[in-house]
């Protein structure tokens, strides 16, 4: 088999029997081989495997897919967003609320310090009798 | 250039600008094939529009980091490719359902049914080959890519494209030999 013969039968193999889906390089080839009776059935036979592809036809993609898929990305997503923005402000503002709250209220007696504990002793400490 | 790559780039700008016109008509240019060659590859028409649409938002949302280089539809195809890759590793086993309907025709009840059966199990074969394989497949039979724009989509050379077609058909003509008349 010649270079040429077995350069039609890998194209027939791997892009099937029509011409359209060959490479540009090869369609001069097709053209050249389709008439001999073995190119003839190498073709046939790549037919029968484009049949079974062309078999599996998935429905049209109806005209309002597009204002579908549009509208979920324009508006569903920047609902998202502000849920976020919402969230993180909630979250904000209980932070900050939390801080006043926290700042306001009345430290709790500290006690006497050590200071005072060394040079005074524990006995002018209340609470801190020995 | 005469397929739209300059529209595209003129509605990627606008886009970068927030335009929701501009997105939108980037939908309707896109979103149709974009359907069609989702659905080839994972086989399922719902999996498929949400695929889409998740692209679209990346387009939505990365449209300032777009390089004015890359042509819209090539690199549409590549983020495409990618996703079903991601939806093939977090479904380990492929929806089996089909729920499609066919074109309106004149075939019989019977015809219609048994066509439907026989497209079903083709699909169901050609899900059942290697996702480089079928992607290969979708690519140049049913998207009609040139081989340079899908060796680009699936990251390999032309060679290595042809291979995986050339394997691809065999399994196919193997697993459905019982189809072939």
């Amino acid at each position: 088999m010649t270079n040429d013969a077995e350069r039609f039968r890998a194209c027939a193999q791997a892009y099937g029997a029509q011409a359209r889906h060959w490479p540009a390089a090869d369609r001069a080839l097709h053209a050249r081989f389709a008439a001999t009776e073995e190119g003839a059935a190498i073709l046939a036979a790549a037919a029968r495997t484009d049949d079974l592809l062309d078999a599996w036809t998935p429905a049209p993609v109806e005209r309002a897919l597009a204002d579908r898929i549009a509208d979920a990305v324009l508006y569903e997503r920047p609902r998202r967003r502000r849920m976020l923005a919402w969230s993180a402000a909630a979250f904000a503002a209980s932070a900050a609320f939390g801080f006043v709250v926290g700042f306001m209220q009345t430290p709790p007696d500290p006690g006497p310090d050590l200071v005072t504990l060394f040079i005074v002793g524990p006995s002018a400490t209340p609470g801190i009798g020995l | 250039m005469a397929d739209g790559t300059d529209e595209d780039h003129e509605l990627m700008a606008g886009i970068a600008r927030g335009d929701a016109q501009a997105f939108r008509r980037l939908v309707d240019r896109h979103a149709g094939w974009g359907v069609g060659f989702v659905e080839r590859m994972v086989g399922a028409r719902a999996d498929a529009e949400d695929l889409v649409q998740t692209a679209f938002l990346r387009v939505w949302q990365g449209a300032a980091k777009w390089e004015r280089a890359a042509r819209f539809r090539t690199w549409f195809y590549r983020v495409l490719y990618n996703l079903c890759m991601d939806h093939f590793r977090a479904n380990a086993v492929p929806t089996e359902d089909l729920d499609e309907e066919l074109p309106d025709g004149q075939p019989s009840v019977e015809e219609r049914y048994a066509s439907a059966q026989r497209a079903d199990r083709v699909r169901a074969a050609i899900s059942a080959l290697p996702a480089r394989q079928r992607a290969a497949i979708v690519l140049c039979y049913y998207q009609e890519l040139s081989q340079a724009d899908a060796a680009a989509t699936l990251g390999v050379s032309e060679g290595a494209l042809e291979s995986l077609l050339s394997r691809g058909r065999e399994s196919l003509r193997k697993s459905m030999q019982h189809e072939l008349h």
